[in-house]
Parts: C-alpha cells; structure tokens; sequence
C-alpha cells in the first residue's frame, strides 16, 4: 500500500497550501452523473434479460412457443409447463431434495471441519502455524489433476455413486480458512479470549462460547458461498453418479441431463394423465425446470448480499 | 498468500498449561488436516499415471495397478499429447481465451468500478454492484438454457428475430464461427460484477481529499483517475493478474462444456484443456493422456503463477503475491 503515497504527496502539498476541502461527494458534473446512471441501469437490465427470457419462457404456452419461439412477452400465457413438471413422477421432487441435502450437509459439515482450524491458526499460542499454513497453502498451487482425483475418489475412497461423492470433495476450501482465520484474528480481543481460558475453558469450548458468537458475519459468509456452491454444482454428479443410480442426481444435474428427464416425466405424465407426449409442453417445461432450480438462488440472494459483499471485499484488502 | 509474521522464538520450556493447550489446538486442526491429507494430497500421488502407461488389472487395487502393473513409459505421454494435432488445438484455444479473459477480466471491471465510483446516489451504487453480480451465483448448467433461448434454431430469440427482418436462420450450435464471441462475452458477463465489487472496494478505501485537492487544483476526471485510482487499484490489478496467469491452461469446464451442449459440431473452438481431459477420461477411458494433460495443466500453472510472481515483485515489491 505504500506505493500510494508517493504518487499522492505533491496533491497532499497543495491542498495543505490551499487550506480547505470543498464538500463534495464526487467529482462527476450533474449531467455526467446523470448519463452514467442511464449507463449502469442499461447495464444492469442487460445482465438480467437472459434470466428473463428463461422465465417468461416458462410461462408461455407450449403452441406460442412452437410458433413465435421463447420471447420476452409470451404470445399466449400458460402454467402448463409448471403442473406438468409437480405432477409427474418423483424425478423433480426427488432431485430438489437430493440438493437440499447436499447443500445443508456439505455447508454445515465443512463449517464444523474449517472454524476449529482456523481458530487454531488465529492463536498466536499454536506452535505449528507455519507449517500448517504452508500444508493449506501447497494445494492452491498444485493440484493431482482430475486423472488422478477420480481415481483416489473412486478406487480408495470408494465415493462413486454416493451422496459423499457430492459432499465432500468441495467441503473445504484454503481461502474460507484464510478469511476466517484473519476475521478471527481481527476482530476478538485476546483480554477476552484470556479470560475464558483463565475460567478453565478448552479451546473448543472458547470457540463457540466466546469467538464464534462475536465472529457470526464471517462464519455466515462462508456458509452463503458454500450454501450457493453446492447448490449450483453439478460437476461432481457428472463424474461420481452414474446413470443406473439417477436418484441420488442433484437439480442442476438433471438439467444437465434435460433430455432425458423430459422423457421420463412425459411418459410417466402419458401414463397418468393418459395425453400422447406431443401434447405434452416439452419446450415450456425445459425452462420451467431452469426456473425451478434458479428461484431458491434469487429468492435467497436480497438476504444473503450483505454476507456476499463481506466475503468479496475481504478478499479485496491485501494484507 | 499473504507474509506471515515469523513467530515468536520458541519457548524453550512449555509450561503444563500451554502444552496442554496447544495439544488442544492440534486436535482442532486434525479434521482438516485429514481433509486436506485425502482429498487434496492423496491424488497428488497420482502424478504417476502421466508417467505411466496405466494397465490396470481388473481386481487389483489402485496401488498395485499403478506401480506394479503399469510400465514406466517416461515422457512417452507427453510427446504423444504435443504430437496430436487435436490436443495442440486444445492449448491453443485455452491459451487464447484465458488471455483474452485475462485482459477483459482487468480493463472492464476497472474501468466500471471507475464510473462506479463517481455516482452520487450510493443506493443505486450498491443495486448496481448486486444485479452485477447475481450472474456469478448461477451456474453453468443454467447460464446454458438461457443461452439456449437466444439461440436455439426453432425457438430461439435471435432466429425469431433474424426471421422477422427476412434472414435466413442461423444454426447456431452447428456454426462454429459465432462461438469463440459468444463465450468470450458470457465469460465476462458472468465474471465481471464479482471483480468489480473487488475493485470498487479498493477504491472507496481511497481517500476523498485527494481527489478534492486534485479536483481544486485544475485536475480533469482522466488525471484524478491516472495519476490517483489507478496507482491505487495497482496492487489489486496485481494480484488478480498472477492469479490469471498461473491458470493459464484452467478453463471454466461448465462454460466450455455445458453452454455449448457438448456439440460435436463446435469442437474445434469450445473444446479446451479441461474438457479434453474430461473427455478422454470418461469417454475414451484413456488414463495416462488425460493425466499427463492435467500433469501439464497444474505443473505448467505452478510455474507460471511463480515466474509472474517474480517479475511482479522485481517490478513492484508491494504488489507481489507471495
């Protein structure tokens, strides 16, 4: 941070001379103020149209969408798509719930592995600090490569068509150590932590009576990162879950496999419904699952941003 | 990642109580450790199969399929791997997008952190960095369908459009021509609000006198930003930019695998470093090309992010990385 300084000083010099700060917020003119919110809103409806076309698309009857393609304002309005997709057949449901579980599971349990660590690397007391740092540090550069991953995870740890498979691959991660080992390190006064060990507590017990209460807006960012990364992964069922074992297929899975589920929810709603599968709103229903699987992350995403913005501006300042 | 403060010397003799705590710290680290150890170490071994021409034995367990069963074949899989034309277009196309990633992935978040910055209304500020955003937290899968919409031949947004202005409809995912552009600017859609919050917290971390002196002082909007925001944002730009270049042969897999649906037809130009050992893994089962590839893509990362690393430091101390 340093190097700043030297570029500002001559500025620093004439404003001591000058004697006095202007108030002013910001150094753009009202037109040029006013251009660049019409820039950024522009900006900002274009990140969010191709969300958009997704769900309008989902609401468009399956004869419009046949006729004038998936659009921004249906031709002809519809939820065909929806009950068709809650009606037939467990594949849906089963997948929601698949992610649920693999979202709580893999948030919380890596929550319980990582905030004993990196308490542990917050204590200036805890002798092998550098070298555990340097062990957490060594997998960012190097890694076994996917070759060589599937292998252990399969043949050693025998993960290959389990929930596991899913959990624990993506359960730690040396960066959400890092920021909560500084946020631990920051923001606990030692008189407090002393205290504690003075009343005979052990550090585990210091950890959640003392620091983890004070520490909540970090432990809390870390689960919003996790709780998203889970609930978006998809590669892992790609390689771990094989096709004859599609009931442990998380939701962003089976949109990977798209086809393949329209297939087996339109013969099972043939079969109940007694509708041949061209009647059935295939092309509706495609973008009815994407909604499906994206609401959760836009319902939840106006809690979590404050967390979301510690996170991302954490990793911003440089120690 | 960051400098460590050296700790303090050794105590020569631990008193009970310490000991006992730090026994206790241990402990609280092992769960993690034994992560690391299985998941993070454990595969490092496999480092062997690019060196190996892996023959497994039905019934044989890993270990003595990969040391006992399987020759030793040198770099065998390595010149095999720069000899197919096809894997060499697979460098390529990794190299070009990522350098590609690597120049827009500063210019636009920087210059938007910029405009950013100067909005007086800080509300709108903050919507703004939030639906920017909001496409990072989507994944790939998704990003995909969305795309699918604008694209796809019968339906798609774009087709319908081109239809209605008399043109002939495109077949998008059969036409390779159109993809490098189109991945280019999902990649940046998808990344840039993310490392325009990084940026733009940089730079609220400046302090506003400067820029009112340099204001009062005759400054222009380009001089207070080149002679004051972009020094500032200089060690962020830095640490950004080693980290790019030490993943240099990492590709986005969702991006360059599922946006375009796997088509055959597009190959040539989406098909990079990590899918092309995805593939060869899982569909052509060929272990010791796919490893020596990702061998290629994590030793040649290291190196990388190492050398720029170096030259970052000789250039600016307070920007290096590590």
């Amino acid at each position: 941070m340093d190097n700043n300084v030297n570029t500002a000083a001559p500025v620093k010099e004439i404003k001591d001379s000058t004697g006095y700060i202007r108030p002013q917020d910001s150094s753009y003119g009202k037109a040029a103020n006013a251009a660049a919110i019409v820039f950024f809103s522009v900006l900002t409806v274009a990140a969010f149209l191709p969300v958009l076309l997704v769900i309008m698309s989902s609401f468009a009857s399956e004869q419009s969408i046949a006729e004038h393609g998936y659009r921004f304002i249906p031709h002809e309005f519809s939820i065909d798509a929806y009950k068709y997709l809650f009606r037939s057949g467990s594949t849906l449901p089963r997948a929601f719930l698949n992610s649920v579980i693999v979202t709580l599971t893999g948030t919380v349990l890596g929550l319980a592995v990582m905030c004993p660590c990196a308490y542990a690397l917050s204590r200036k007391e805890f002798r092998h600090h550098r070298a555990l740092m340097i062990f957490l540090l060594i997998p960012m550069l190097f890694s076994g490569g996917l070759v060589s991953t599937y292998m252990v995870n399969t043949q050693i740890l025998h993960l290959k068509n389990t929930y596991w498979a899913l959990i624990l691959p993506g359960m730690c991660s040396t960066w959400y150590l890092m920021i909560m080992r500084n946020y631990f390190r920051t923001s606990v006064p030692d008189s407090l932590i002393e205290a504690s060990k003075l009343e005979g507590a052990t550090p585990l017990q210091t950890l959640w009576t003392i620091v983890l209460p004070i520490c909540r807006p970090v432990v809390m960012t870390v689960a919003v990162f996790q709780i998203f990364a889970y609930w978006n992964s998809w590669y892992p069922a790609l390689i771990y879950i094989d096709s004859n074992h599609n009931e442990l297929y998380p939701l962003q899975y089976v949109l990977v496999n798209i086809d393949r589920t329209i297939q087996a929810i339109t013969r099972d709603a043939a079969h109940i419904s007694g509708m041949t599968v061209s009647d059935l709103p295939g092309t509706a229903m495609r973008m009815a699952m994407v909604v499906v699987t994206i609401l959760p992350i836009i319902l939840l995403f106006p809690f979590f941003q404050r967390f979301l913005r510690t996170g991302m501006t954490i990793g911003a300042v440089k120690e | 990642m960051e400098k460590e403060p050296r700790p303090e010397k050794k105590h020569a003799s631990l008193s009970g109580a310490n000991k006992k705590e730090n026994r206790q710290l241990n402990l609280m680290t092992l769960p993690t450790v034994i992560w690391y150890a299985l998941f993070c170490y454990l595969p490092l071994f496999g480092i062997f199969f690019a060196f190996k021409n892996f023959t497994p034995v039905p019934g044989d367990s890993l270990v003595e399929n990969l040391f006992v069963n399987s020759e030793w074949v040198g770099l065998q899989n390595f010149s095999y791997l720069f000899r197919n034309p096809q894997s060499v277009s697979v460098i390529t196309n990794t190299l070009i997008y990522n350098a590609v990633f690597l120049v827009t992935g500063i210019v636009i978040p920087v210059t938007l952190a910029i405009l950013l910055s100067e909005v007086h209304q800080k509300k709108f500020q903050g919507f703004v960095q939030m639906s920017l955003v909001l496409p990072y937290f989507i994944s790939w899968v998704i990003v995909g369908y969305c795309v699918y919409g604008f694209l796809s031949t019968d339906t798609g947004l774009f087709n319908s459009v081109i239809k209605y202005f008399g043109g002939d409809p495109v077949q998008w995912y059969q036409s390779p021509q159109y993809w490098r552009t189109i991945l280019i600017v999902l990649g940046i859609w998808k990344s840039t609000g993310y490392t325009l919050i990084i940026y733009l917290c940089s730079i609220t971390t400046i302090d506003r006198t400067l820029y009112e002196s340099a204001a009062l002082d005759g400054a222009g909007f380009f001089q207070r930003v080149r002679y004051i925001t972009l020094p500032h944002l200089r060690p962020t730009i830095a640490t950004l930019f080693i980290l790019g270049i030490g993943s240099l042969l990492n590709s986005d897999f969702g991006l360059f695998y599922q946006v375009p649906m796997d088509s055959g037809a597009l190959t040539e130009v989406t098909q990079t470093l990590d899918v092309y050992v995805y593939k060869s893994l899982m569909v052509n089962a060929n272990f010791s090309y796919s490893a020596a590839a990702a061998f290629l893509q994590s030793f040649v990362g290291c190196i990388l992010l190492v050398i720029s690393n170096m030259v970052i430091r000789r250039l600016d101390r307070d920007s290096a990385l590590l």
